[in-house]
């Protein structure tokens, strides 16, 4: 038996966020410069080129409140960013601009990330955490009209994540509670479908695979539970894994079903593999809990990274399972 | 009338002639022709009835007497053993049984060894082998008016049949045939007496009258005289077994049992209900004789279940069955469970009663409820509840474990009974061998009687057998289980089985083995940093990792350790497991235990003064003490590499897990013992010689603890309701009084201590009273012989009858033998002073 290889360095580090960084989203689909948005704890979102890996712009939109969420829209070329001043501002960056176009008041005080979700049916919906600490309201982008609100009947406590995508009835989504289940709304219609206990202790995050219509959550102990959703559209608990440190801040699927990464809060990036959760890689870097963690969604293979944002206040960026 | 007196002259001018010819003549055949003259008389000869009888009446001693008298006869001897056992054994043999005994025993107790004893007492074992005491029995069952027996003669057959293996065995001594031992005669009485009782059935059935007086008087006598085990042991299962389908044999044990005379009856009911199992074999065998007899009564109600205690819990469930049994006994029931519940709630009892006896009343009480219905339930519940609270609470004050936990079991059970299920009381206590087996009680019981029953038929089925199959296909089933299953698959899923396999081996994962459990804080390197995290950190973590490297800290770097050796104490004494911190009492306690041994004067003095002074809690006392006899302990061992540092930590961890004053003792006993067999060996090799470093400081130790300890304060009355603390004080001197064994200050400590203990030697707590035995020990075991004969010198005789006092009748069993291996020690004293010449000069 060969020796198991020592696990990889990060390719490079972006430091000079100055805060603890939240949140991160890659944009590479366009031709020309890879970008990373990230979101500091400061109220920055800091675009970095991650050509010649240095920011390129700092947006300042919520006076100085932590920014918890970033996304890129890509049908509008818009750019969203949540921060805990209970605002989702809506930026115009076209051609060096850099202006709060408009902005959407969440009233929540939770730490709810927004989903967003961009259908082919040219209406991209925003489901974003709402003033009563449970419920989520869904929103149509464009006209920022609410289309739903979704509140649970039962006792589950405060929304925790959620993550919405297209399913061939229609939008679904999969929301984390306070009390450890995961619950499947029907957007359209606006009531659950499913509710699973996943977890003993609240979810913290969680992600979907819509190819293989499977979800992973974590959870501040030291489990990762994956489930699927069964053809009566019914939640049922698949696989899970334990970790040798209790605590996920974010897990990431990549876009190609082969491997899931989870935002340890001992500061460690693990990556499994997406099928089995079989333990792929114990990434070690950060010196602090590591907050988030994202894969880029470039359309070459080969330079697909991931970004791992870290109370620190760097984000590495890896080169991982990248070849072939 | 007539007739009667012509037999008896009759009788007399055929006999007579005959017994002078057998008495006085040498010529065996007229001697022969005379006794074959006689034999007509007795039982198959050819007289009349009346001859008979009045031969047997008062001619037959006579002519025993003098057969007997013939055994040195040349005749006899001359006789050939055939004729021998025809001429001179039947007559033994086929006379009146009780006469026959009567001059057997006699013969045998007035002749000296020879072939004429060895004769008699062949002819006692054929008079026994040939069922006469049978005959005897029956005989005398049959005289229900005729006969009036005089007193003296029934007294003496009496006598005899119950103690003859006692006689014979006075003369015979070693030779005493098997037949003769108590073992074999008593059984074989007992079936004579069951054969003389199915007898009487039949005679009862034929409408003809018995008296079982004798036979009762008997079987009370033998009883009475300890041999009630033996006869019981045959007569109980074939009483049980009768009774239980005939209501005649049921009237007969009943009288029989009713006819044993007051005196004795008590030791026939103990041993019969010995071995009767179960209530209903005990209701059949004995009827109501318990409302009949007034001793039956006391011995059933009170005697067994309050003033003994050494009887199974078998014997305690056939009673209180028999007593639930039948409607007019109930009453007895709950009068019994009256006084039961009283003596349970006692707390005097509580305190001065062995255990086991509380264990046994704890049954009986548990029994008794479990017997009662609902509605007496109701009937008694306001005494029961009282019972209930009176005794869990004198029970939880008590400062044993067993006892408390016993308490706990108790009150729960009851409880159980008495309130709804809402309200039960509820304990939290480590289940042992003795709470289950409480429990079990509560458990209807009517399945297991009958069990009881069937074991009681003497066939030893081989019923282990199904349970050993069961284990092992228990066995198999283990086996059969799959391997635990790995961490990743906790759900073999369907779905993941299909066209998507194996695409997760493409990846092959890097190395994971630097992926460690994640410590947040990291330990302080320096002593002042530790002291400075447990002083003000409010974070759990460095909190628990100063306490964790503290005692390693303070013996690595002493002199610092020095600088803030009284400030440390004050803030480990002062610390509170606020995070509940894994192992926080070993932990600190090691970290105390180190810094007392580095720098012990300023430390130990601090301890032992804040021992006295206000606001401490009771654990906090218990810790100083702790922490003084482990620091003592650790100083008056020779220094030794590395291990030293573990010792007591080990150690420390039993404390924590049992009962502190076992493990002082333990501590000693395991020293006691590591210094003889050191002494034994003596070839093995010297430790080095090293200073002892506890004797110098010894006096730091002990003095201040005996300053106030007769000081009230408002906080702790070490004299009075803290005699938790005092218990422990007090051993925790005699340890620190038994390390210094050798020191110059041992002298002064002991006279101290023993003044001491003497104050508290009588103390209500067990706790205490074992303490200062401990002391006691510990005196004697280290203070110089002269000096403590020296100063005993007045109290020697008080001491000695104090401890010999202890040693008898202390309810502690611990506390006997304690006072029985301090007087060993005393007299080892006194006797090595005593031969010593010292003692001259």
């Amino acid at each position: 038996m060969v020796m198991a290889r020592p696990p990889p360095d990060p390719l490079f580090t972006l430091r000079g966020s100055a805060a603890p960084v939240n949140t991160l989203q890659f944009h590479c689909s366009t031709a020309g410069r890879p970008l990373l948005y990230s979101g500091s704890e400061k109220g920055c979102v800091h675009v970095w080129n991650l050509n010649n890996r240095r920011a390129e712009r700092v947006l300042e939109g919520h006076d100085g409140a932590s920014v918890i969420w970033v996304s890129t829209v890509d049908s509008t070329d818009a750019f969203l960013s949540q921060g805990r001043d209970m605002r989702v501002c809506v930026w115009d960056l076209h051609e060096g601009r850099s202006a709060v176009t408009h902005s959407l008041r969440t009233g929540s005080v939770g730490f709810c990330q927004c989903s967003l979700l961009e259908a082919e049916t040219n209406k991209t919906l925003l489901a974003l955490p709402a003033e009563h600490t449970e419920e989520i309201k869904v929103m149509e982008l464009a006209s920022q009209t609410p289309v739903r609100s979704l509140i649970p009947d039962s006792k589950q406590g405060m929304l925790m994540c959620m993550k919405m995508f297209q399913a061939e009835s229609g939008p679904l989504l999969c929301a984390g509670y306070e009390d450890g289940s995961v619950v499947l709304w029907d957007v359209s219609h606006g009531r659950p479908l499913s509710c699973l206990k996943a977890h003993p202790e609240p979810v913290m995050c969680l992600d979907f695979d819509t190819d293989r219509q499977k979800g992973i959550s974590g959870s501040s102990d030291k489990t990762l539970t994956s489930w699927i959703i069964d053809s009566q559209q019914n939640l049922q608990m698949q696989n899970s894994v334990l970790l040798t440190n209790p605590g996920v801040s974010q897990l990431c699927i990549r876009a190609d079903g082969k491997i899931v990464a989870a935002a340890g809060w001992d500061g460690n990036v693990r990556v499994f593999g997406w099928k089995r959760l079989k333990p792929l890689a114990v990434l070690q870097h950060h010196k602090d809990l590591v907050h988030s963690v994202a894969f880029s969604n470039h359309p070459e293979a080969s330079q697909r990274l991931m970004a791992a944002g870290s109370k620190d206040q760097r984000i590495s960026v890896w080169s991982i399972y990248s070849e072939s | 009338m007539d007739r009667c007196s012509g037999a008896e002259v009759e009788v007399r001018q055929a006999v007579a002639p005959c017994l002078r010819i057998v008495s006085s003549s040498r010529d065996s055949a007229e001697v022969t022709e005379a006794l074959r003259t006689i034999i007509h008389y007795l039982e198959g000869g050819n007289a009349s009835a009346s001859e008979k009888a009045e031969f047997n009446r008062a001619n037959y001693t006579r002519v025993l007497q003098v057969l007997v008298s013939s055994l040195s006869s040349d005749w006899f001897h001359s006789l050939p053993a055939q004729e021998r056992r025809e001429l001179w054994d039947g007559f033994f043999l086929r006379g009146p049984p009780d006469q026959a005994l009567l001059v057997l025993l006699d013969t045998i107790s007035s002749t000296s060894d020879g072939s004429g004893l060895d004769w008699t007492v062949s002819v006692l074992e054929s008079f026994l082998s040939a069922g006469r005491v049978g005959m005897l029995l029956w005989s005398r069952c049959l005289e229900t008016n005729g006969r009036p027996d005089s007193v003296q003669l029934r007294e003496t057959i009496l006598t005899r049949l119950s103690s003859l293996p006692d006689l014979t065995a006075n003369r015979l001594r070693t030779n005493t045939p098997a037949r003769l031992l108590p073992q074999q005669y008593y059984t074989d009485l007992a079936r004579d007496v069951l054969n003389t009782l199915e007898n009487t059935c039949r005679a009862l059935r034929a409408g003809q009258d018995c008296s079982l007086g004798f036979v009762a008087q008997l079987l009370g006598k033998v009883c009475m005289q300890g041999h009630g085990e033996l006869v019981c042991r045959t007569l109980a299962p074939r009483l049980s077994s009768l009774t239980r389908s005939d209501a005649l044999w049921r009237r007969v044990s009943c009288k029989l049992l009713e006819n044993v005379p007051d005196r004795w009856v008590e030791s026939v009911i103990t041993a019969l209900i010995h071995h009767l199992h179960g209530a209903s074999a005990l209701s059949r065998v004995m009827g109501n004789l318990v409302l009949k007899n007034k001793k039956v009564q006391f011995v059933l109600t009170h005697k067994v279940l309050l003033l003994q205690y050494q009887h199974p819990t078998q014997l305690l469930r056939t009673v209180l069955g028999y007593l639930a049994l039948d409607h007019d006994r109930r009453p007895l029931l709950k009068q019994v469970l009256r006084s039961v519940c009283q003596v349970w709630s006692n707390s005097s009892a509580v305190r001065h009663t062995s255990l086991d006896q509380q264990l046994y009343v704890s049954k009986a009480l548990l029994l008794c409820v479990n017997l009662l219905n609902q509605t007496e339930i109701q009937e008694l519940r306001e005494e029961l509840l009282q019972c209930m609270l009176g005794g869990v609470q004198c029970r939880l004050d008590s400062s044993t474990e067993h006892v408390r936990r016993m308490g706990m079991v108790v009150g729960e059970c009851l409880s159980q009974k008495l309130d709804t299920p809402t309200s039960q009381l509820q304990f939290q206590y480590e289940a042992n061998e003795e709470s289950r087996e409480l429990l079990s009680l509560m458990e209807p019981q009517s399945e297991e009687e009958d069990e009881d029953e069937q074991q009681q038929q003497p066939d030893d089925a081989p019923r282990p057998q199904p349970e050993s199959s069961g284990q092992s296909a228990e066995g198999q089933s283990m086996m059969s289980q799959p391997p635990a299953a790995s961490q990743t698959s906790a759900k073999p899923a369907g779905h993941s089985s299909d066209s998507e396999l194996d695409s997760d081996d493409e990846l092959t994962p890097y190395d994971m083995s630097a992926d460690q459990v994640k410590q947040k804080a990291t330990p302080p390197r320096y002593v002042r940093d530790c002291l400075e995290a447990l002083m003000s950190s409010d974070d759990p973590e460095r909190v628990e990792l100063s306490l964790q490297t503290a005692e390693e800290l303070l013996r690595k770097n002493v002199s610092t350790a020095r600088e803030v050796s009284v400030q440390f104490s004050k803030v480990l004494l002062h610390l509170e497991d606020r995070y509940s911190t894994a192992g926080f009492h070993t932990l600190r306690q090691s970290a105390m235990v180190a810094l007392a041994v580095i720098h012990t004067q300023p430390v130990v003095e601090y301890l032992t003064t804040e021992f006295y002074s206000l606001n401490y809690s009771l654990r906090q006392r218990l810790d100083i003490l702790e922490v003084l006899a482990l620091a003592a302990q650790e100083l008056s061992e020779p220094i030794t590499e590395k291990k030293a540092v573990s010792q007591p930590v080990a150690r420390a961890v039993t404390l924590e897990q049992c009962g502190e004053v076992e493990h002082w003792r333990q501590v000693v006993e395991k020293r006691i013992q590591s210094k003889t067999r050191r002494i034994s060996k003596g070839a093995s090799q010297p430790p080095k010689a090293a200073p002892n470093r506890y004797a110098p400081v010894a006096a730091y130790f002990f003095f201040p603890l005996l300053r106030n300890y007769d000081r009230p304060q408002v906080t702790f009355d070490l004299l009075g309701s803290d005699h938790l603390v005092l218990g422990q004080l007090v051993h925790t001197l005699g340890l620190l009084m038994h390390l210094a064994v050798n020191a110059p200050v041992a002298t002064q400590m002991g006279k101290a201590l023993l003044d001491f203990v003497w104050a508290i030697r009588f103390h209500a707590d067990q706790m205490v009273r074992r303490g200062v035995l401990f002391a006691v020990c510990a005196v004697f075991l280290s203070m110089p012989g002269e000096n403590l004969l020296l100063e005993l010198s007045d109290d020697l005789v008080e001491t000695r009858a104090w401890l010999a006092d202890v040693a008898e009748s202390d309810p502690d069993a611990d506390c006997r033998s304690l006072a029985v291996q301090s007087l060993v020690l005393l007299e080892k004293n006194l006797k090595t002073h005593l031969q010593s010449p010292s003692m001259e000069t």
